[in-house]
């Protein structure tokens, strides 16, 4: 019952929330009731065997027999320290958000707990139905929250977001319809949708055809998931949806919901079509390097901070999908780990614009320029951030980037000769921009605030700082001692990476 | 031929007789009073008892796989599961009635009367397995439409959609009446099973027969509003008093979806490979037309007639694997599912939209909607839930009927088919959520009228949790359902 504890929590305090009397104390339940849920994912952390790649703590319950859809959960190595990441950064976000969403609390922290029991879901469904489910829940909260409390183009943008997502994922809802159909050969007649059944499936692959049934499940899970992640030249709906999210809708955006993408094809594509993985993954390396450098030269050129992080998203993302795709130990472990890490980083880049942007309602790097001076603790928060995002030594991101990095020279050199320009050309852009608004002369923003009291600029205060010091501590501590959270993953990825042409997962019911 | 009839037969048609004796009443009391009415209230609360009744008779006798009058009607699973869907759409559409400005009022005794003998109609066509039987089914529920649509107290409006559903219905009718002529004339029968020994022999010898076949479909598929046969659709449903559209849309679509459904699964009666590639091509075309057009729409009656439209496409997608597969109860029982979640959605938007009318003559548009979310949140969260519902998002019903409905698709190889059905969800999602968008993203003041009382709320509500509801439950009733055909 663990796991459906952790799930469905969210979706209680969602309830309580919708009917809690009192305006002005919302936030305080609403933060309360987010750290109980990363208390409740701590204890199941402490219940987690690392030992083994098996799958755990599993419940399974017959949901729709006629379609042997089962309600089936489960967790390992592989999502872990996603679902942690989740619960992590929830009680952040509405620690980050206590003065910028000022209307609808209400429904505000309702879309956010209901979010919360969608991504965890998607985590943890070891059945096909039950993931889809969770997987399109995801967005709808997801829509309110930039439709509503986000930018001017905010409608734009959550509609474009909405159906991008939709129009990948509802081809997996077919290939999974059709797979459900395969399964009778595995079960012995009866159809089944659980993902261990999907497993044991030898599906149909001749090399270098296209119209195999493998090639084409292959490619339109693939899709759903690249265009999650987002995978270029499908990243179009990420910037926009960035730019006008309110920030706790980046921040989950960028910090989760794109992982849901990376996971898929983890937990998803490669262990169930491993020969047409192994054949196209060429294609989703190429289109990863694309990524990197394209997302890096275009965050170069942005005047607006927030679309800058954005773009750095692509980037980064790409890394992780050449870290997935080349298939070996180093490359899993890097890209599980940069999954993590990029969601801490850039989670922190978009709570801390959106600090500044709280005080100065510009985003705009023109107008900024010399806020080191007024803003001290700030500038140095941000640079730390900064210094994990492009991935300096002792910090997080350098861990992940350099095990991608390694994987991705084990499969070609020129992969990871190319790829180690997006290095290069993201440390240009970071710091390029950290010139501009933090260091030189004294910008537009900067000088009327020192000759007007009323936009004076105020340092972080205790309350920011809260949001602040945990995911920095994190950075540091993920950066110095990776093994304190590879350990959780390494079973379950070395496992995935020796049996890649036959993957299966079994059950382990007893935990520690 | 050797004609009786006995007891059970009028026990079998119970709940026909229960709806036209109740729907005797009120204009019976309208009479004897010197043409004065009975309040509406009174009015309505009569016409659910008889629905009432009608439903809890056709439980009780329904689902037996009986007969009556020597093979002309059929109370099967089929018949059963249909019927109930018919009479509870209708119920709620009548509450509609009762409180729409352009439907309650001086003749609501005759409305009522008229909408009860449509219900007669209905469970006529659904239980019908006889061709002349299924066209009597067919004139009695369009002829009270016909004159319910043109009485309303509308303006020009309703008039233009009465004449115009009047001479398409009537055209229609014609063709498939022309139709059952042909068919007698070559097989010398017109009963569906009959007719089932000897059609295959009669389509590989006799082109006239598979004529008058495709006649009947071609019938059919005015009724249901198949493109290219559904130009009439978003003009009457635009036009009809938000109550009769929203009865249209469901009760009566989904009558006339029965009787599809029993002549197209009715085995090798339709053993022309061709006509099903036909409607296969129509299916697709359906669907693409109704979404295509439902983006391009301001009024927001006009983007559901058409979204219902798509319906009818993704609908017929499980009518077509009903006639092909060997296990036709699987795909059948798919389609009920499917036309369960769509009534239950299509009724509730269109309660909400009648509850936002102000008077007879106003017009929603989907901008109108600006603001819903703030002065009736919990009417504009039922609203989302219907529109994400028709989108096919889970968990709602309508995901779970798309799921049934495409797996059975899958499963007798249409994959094709499936796959136009998914993307066709994807485009329709575009106009899903600009009702949405403009309740909780735009600012206005779209409110429901004041004078309410709280019948439509209830049926809105109720819809809304039901969708929820049966979506996580839709294993056992789904399993129900096809207990109950096989």
């Amino acid at each position: 019952m663990i796991l459906s504890g952790l799930i469905f929590l969210p979706l209680v305090f969602a309830l309580a929330i919708c009917a809690w009397p009192q305006k002005n104390t919302i936030r305080h339940v609403a933060l309360g009731f987010s750290v109980l849920e990363f208390l409740f994912s701590i204890a199941m952390l402490q219940r987690f065997d690392s030992t083994t790649a098996a799958l755990q703590m599993v419940e399974k319950t017959a949901w729709i027999e006629r379609f042997g859809i089962s309600y089936f959960i489960g967790i390992d190595g592989i999502s872990l320290m996603l679902v942690m990441l989740t619960t992590f950064l929830v009680p952040i976000i509405i620690l980050a958000s206590w003065n910028s969403v000022e209307e609808k609390l209400k429904g505000f922290f309702v879309s956010l707990f209901i979010l919360q029991t969608a991504m965890l879901g998607t985590f943890l469904a070891m059945d096909a139905i039950l993931f889809y489910v969770f997987w399109e829940l995801s967005l709808v909260p997801m829509y309110f929250m930039i439709g509503i409390w986000g930018g001017t183009r905010r409608v734009y943008a959550t509609i474009k977001f909405f159906i991008f997502t939709m129009s990948g994922s509802i081809l997996m809802l077919l290939a999974i319809i059709f797979m459900m159909r395969l399964t009778p050969e595995v079960t012995g007649g009866a159809m089944s949708a659980s993902l261990l059944d999907f497993y044991k499936l030898q599906i149909p692959f001749i090399a270098g055809e296209f119209f195999t049934a493998q090639t084409l499940l292959f490619f339109a899970f693939a899709l759903a998931f690249a265009i999650k992640v987002p995978l270029f030249p499908l990243h179009t709906w990420l910037p926009d949806a960035h730019v006008e999210a309110p920030t706790p809708g980046s921040v989950i955006l960028a910090g989760v919901m794109l992982k849901m993408g990376t996971y898929g094809f983890l937990r998803w594509v490669l262990p169930l079509f491993p020969e047409a993985t192994q054949q196209y993954a060429w294609i989703f390396i190429a289109l990863g390097v694309i990524g990197i450098i394209y997302g890096a030269l275009v965050a170069m050129v942005q005047p607006d901070v927030k679309k800058l992080v954005a773009y750095s998203s692509v980037s980064h993302m790409g890394y992780i999908i050449i870290g997935l795709f080349v298939m070996n130990t180093y490359g899993l472990n890097g890209a599980l780990y940069q999954m993590l890490n990029h969601g801490v980083s850039t989670g922190a880049l978009f709570i801390l614009i959106g600090m500044i942007y709280e005080r100065t309602h510009s985003r705009e790097i023109s107008k900024y320029g010399g806020l080191a001076s007024a803003l001290p603790i700030f500038a140095i928060a941000f640079v730390i951030v900064t210094m994990s995002s492009i991935a300096v030594p002792m910090t997080n991101g350098f861990i992940g980037e350099f095990l991608i990095l390694l994987g991705a020279f084990n499969y070609s050199p020129w992969v990871a000769a190319l790829s180690v320009t997006g290095v290069v050309l993201g440390a240009a852009y970071m710091l390029w921009m950290i010139k501009r608004v933090f260091f030189g002369p004294a910008g537009e923003i900067v000088k009327n605030s020192a000759h007007d009291a009323s936009h004076a600029l105020l340092d972080l205060n205790i309350r920011e700082l809260a949001v602040l010091a945990p995911l920095i501590i994190l950075i540091f501590w993920m950066g110095i001692f990776p093994n304190h959270f590879m350990n959780y993953s390494k079973a379950s990825v070395d496992y995935l990476v020796k049996n890649k042409m036959n993957y299966t997962l079994v059950i382990n019911s007893e935990a520690k | 031929m050797n004609i009786t009839f006995g007891l059970s037969d009028i026990l079998l048609i119970s709940p026909l007789i229960a709806l036209f004796v109740f729907s005797l009443i009120p204009i019976t009391i309208k009479v004897l009073r010197g043409n004065v009415e009975q309040s509406a209230a009174a009015t309505t609360i009569e016409a659910l008892i008889g629905l009432t009744l009608a439903a809890g008779l056709l439980i009780i006798f329904g689902g037996s796989g009986k007969t009556a009058f020597n093979g002309q009607l059929v109370f099967d699973g089929l018949t059963q599961w249909m019927g109930l869907i018919a009479v509870f759409s209708a119920a709620g559409a009548l509450i509609m009635m009762y409180e729409n400005p352009a439907t309650k009022g001086s003749q609501f005794s005759e409305l009522i009367f008229l909408a009860m003998n449509a219900i007669v109609g209905m469970l006529i066509l659904v239980s019908a397995v006889d061709l002349l039987i299924i066209f009597i089914g067919l004139e009695l529920m369009s002829l009270s439409l016909y004159l319910m649509i043109a009485m309303s107290h509308e303006q020009k409006i309703s008039k233009e959609a009465a004449i115009k559903y009047f001479v398409l219905g009537s055209f229609a009718s014609a063709i498939f009446l022309y139709g059952i002529s042909f068919v007698f004339g070559t097989a010398g029968t017109i009963n569906l099973l009959d007719l089932m020994d000897n059609s295959a022999q009669l389509i590989a010898t006799n082109k006239l027969y598979l004529f008058g076949i495709s006649f009947i479909v071609i019938g059919f598929c005015f009724k249901v509003s198949i493109a290219p046969f559904h130009a009439w659709t978003p003009d009457v449903y635009q036009g009809a008093p938000t109550p009769l559209t929203s009865f249209m849309a469901t009760a009566v679509k989904t009558a006339s979806f029965a009787a599809f459904l029993r002549v197209i699964a009715t085995k090798s009666l339709i053993g022309s490979q061709n006509l099903f590639d036909v409607l296969q091509w129509l299916a697709v075309i359906t669907m693409t037309v109704g979404n295509i057009a439902a983006i391009m729409q301001t009024n927001f009656k006009r983007t559901l007639a058409y979204s219902s439209i798509s319906h009818s496409g993704y609908i017929l997608i499980g009518v077509i694997t009903a006639g092909i597969s060997q296990n036709s109860a699987f795909s059948a029982t798919s389609v009920i599912f499917y036309l369960i979640g769509y009534g239950l959605m299509t009724l509730g938007s269109f309660a909400i939209i009648s509850m936002i009318e102000k008077n007879e003559n106003s017009i929603v548009q989907t901008e109108n909607l600006a603001g819903f979310a703030k002065n009736q949140p919990l009417l504009a969260l039922c609203l989302t839930i219907f529109l994400l519902s028709l989108a096919g998002l889970p968990p709602t019903l309508g995901f779970f009927g798309k799921l049934y409905l495409f797996s059975s698709a899958v499963n007798e190889g249409l994959i094709w088919l499936a796959l136009w059905g998914v993307i066709n969800s994807v485009i329709s999602v575009y106009y899903y959520l600009r009702p949405i968008v403009m309740m909780y993203m735009r600012d206005g003041d779209c409110d429901i009228t004041d004078d309410l009382s709280y019948a439509t709320i209830v049926v809105t509500v109720l819809a809304a949790a039901l969708i929820l509801i049966l979506g996580l439950a839709s294993g056992p009733l789904f399993q129900m359902i096809e207990r109950s055909l096989t």
